[in-house]
């Protein structure tokens, strides 16, 4: 049974798993719903099929299969070629809307030259397969080769440039928009050399819209996951109200420089020297409206804010600007692990308050049922019994970005799934390299910024 | 003043199609052989956990008792998460009850 508003949705979910269920459907919503209401769903009708419920639920135990049901054909998709039918600008560019494959936002086209020119950003043969992805579980993976993340880094706007990068995030496997009713925001982290050489903006107003490399490659990111992850709304993309991180997700450099801790991919594993990009998965983020430091210390504001979330599996990830990251040290956190043990021993919620939540009720009270600790344990206490429940310190991450006008962060929900090389994508003889006045213009930008930096006198 | 239509562009352009390629992995599998009748027999309410659908799947429960007293009914969550499949649980099923009504998806 699933509830009617995912009747397509279920049917979809069979087909892509060879079968042909006998589904049957109250009406949605089943959640909040009072008891009387749901006594009437069970003796009213399917909204689906028109008929009453429950008897259709027996007919469906007990009705003969039918030849197809016995003998399912399974749906397969038919191979793509690799070009589109020939046609003007205008009608291919309306072609690329009407069916879903952009974000709603014009895109370049992607001719074959573009894509040419494209690929010279990269050592990687064009037919080579970086990777399958889908985003959601109910249907089929597709397959990608470097040519197709070419062409979806076309479409953003990208140049050769930022190639790398896009094959990192591409053969990461991971979705931009993994498809929960939940409506999942995303944020991808670069570290390492590649942020400088290509330009990306780790300093003021690096989460706005204002950088060339941030902007296009996070918007590649989503392009590839409704291409290449196969997202289609109201087919295979449910969320409710979905998430405007989806625009971008996040995309940022680390502000490695103006950091008083390691980089975050160095705290993960990888050399300094090494270019990576970190995923994180959650739904929210907080700012923190104001000034670290300014009536409490920074550690004690974000123990407030923390109880705004859920608290699932200790995810926590804390994005600082440099000056709250120099905050935290002069308060004794010179090192981030000092910082996730401070707030896993101090943070502190009612059980009622966590085992209230629908998230913790979907995805952790199973655990608690199977005897897990320490939800097993907590499951028993009294509503308003206080627990520490970020049991695992290693989870909270953080990350410095910013460009030092305000001591602020965001706390997030969110929690990191991989760190993966971008070097390996990157051409033989360095990244490729852009017109010579690109290249003059943001030198001069940057020595603007670290002039504005030295005079400001907090070092 | 440029009219408008003269911005279109009347030359063809070939483009390359930016979606990956199916992977066609998927297996069928037929239904599993029904039941000629449910009285006796033991029938299975497994809830997967979505909110809301433990207080309906109670509901239905109760429908069997009341419609069909001679059927046994376990009605039982399903242990793990709603995404994760458990084999064990299939073979409880399956050694212990004659069907399933698995639910409520959503």
């Amino acid at each position: 049974m699933a509830s009617a508003r995912f009747a397509e949705y279920a049917a979809m979910d069979a087909r892509n798993h060879g079968m042909k269920l006998r589904f049957s459907f109250p009406p949605y919503p089943l959640v909040g719903r009072p008891r009387e209401v749901l006594r009437q769903y069970v003796e009213g009708n399917d909204p689906v099929s028109g008929k009453p419920l429950m008897p259709q639920v027996v007919d469906a135990l007990t009705k003969p299969l039918t030849e197809e049901e016995k003998n399912p054909k399974a749906a397969r998709g038919t191979p793509r070629p690799r070009l589109l039918q020939p046609d003007t600008e205008e009608n291919l560019h309306r072609l690329f809307l009407e069916n879903g494959w952009t974000d709603g936002a014009p895109i370049v086209l992607p001719t074959e030259e573009r894509v040419a020119h494209m690929l010279s950003g990269t050592a990687a043969d064009p037919d080579e397969v970086v990777g399958q992805m889908t985003i959601t579980i109910h249907q089929e993976k597709l397959e990608y080769t470097v040519e197709k993340v070419a062409v979806n880094a076309v479409m953003a706007g990208a140049g050769p440039e930022h190639l790398p990068v896009i094959l990192a995030l591409a053969a990461s496997q991971e979705t931009s928009m993994p498809s929960s009713t939940t409506s999942f925001g995303r944020m991808a982290v670069v570290n390492g050399p590649i942020r400088e050489e290509i330009g990306m903006n780790s300093g003021l107003g690096a989460l706005s819209p204002f950088n060339h490399a941030n902007t296009v490659i996070g918007r590649a990111w989503t392009l590839m996951t409704i291409n290449l992850a196969d997202s289609r709304l109201g087919e295979t993309f449910m969320g409710s109200t979905g998430n405007n991180m989806n625009y971008n997700n996040m995309l940022i450099p680390e502000n490695e420089e103006r950091s008083v801790w390691e980089p975050f991919h160095v705290r993960k594993g990888f050399k300094k020297e090494e270019s990576t990009v970190s995923f994180f998965q959650g739904w929210s983020a907080i700012n923190s409206m104001g000034a670290a430091g300014c009536c409490r210390p920074a550690q004690e504001e974000m123990l407030i804010l923390m109880q705004a979330f859920p608290c699932i599996h200790s995810a926590l990830t804390l994005v600082m600007d440099p000056l709250v990251a120099k905050h935290l040290k002069e308060q004794g956190f010179s090192d981030p692990k000092q910082l996730t043990k401070y707030l896993s021993e101090n943070f502190k919620m009612t059980a009622g308050q966590f085992w209230g939540s629908d998230v913790i009720y979907s995805l952790i009270e199973p655990n608690a049922r199977n005897g897990i600790e320490p939800f097993a344990s907590w499951l028993k206490l009294p509503e308003d019994a206080m627990i520490a429940p970020y049991t695992d310190p290693e989870k909270i991450n953080m990350v410095v970005v910013g460009g030092e006008t305000q001591a602020l962060w965001f706390t997030t929900d969110m929690w990191y799934t991989q760190t993966v090389s971008i070097d390996k994508w990157r051409p033989k003889s360095g990244v490729y390299q852009e017109d010579e006045q690109t290249l003059r213009r943001r030198q001069a930008r940057q020595k603007r910024h670290a002039a504005a930096l030295k005079t400001s006198g907090y070092d | 003043m440029v009219k408008s239509s003269s911005r279109k562009t009347s030359s063809l352009c070939t483009v390359l199609d930016p979606r990956g390629q199916p992977t066609a992995t998927v297996q069928p599998h037929p239904l599993a052989p029904r039941l000629e009748s449910i009285e006796g027999k033991t029938l299975y309410l497994i809830d997967v956990g979505f909110g809301g659908g433990w207080e309906f799947l109670e509901e239905a429960n109760s429908w069997f008792a009341r419609n069909f007293p001679n059927v046994k009914t376990v009605l039982q969550h399903k242990k793990g998460i709603m995404f994760v499949d458990e084999p064990e649980m299939w073979e409880e099923i399956k050694e212990n009850g004659d069907a399933v009504i698995f639910g409520v998806g959503g």
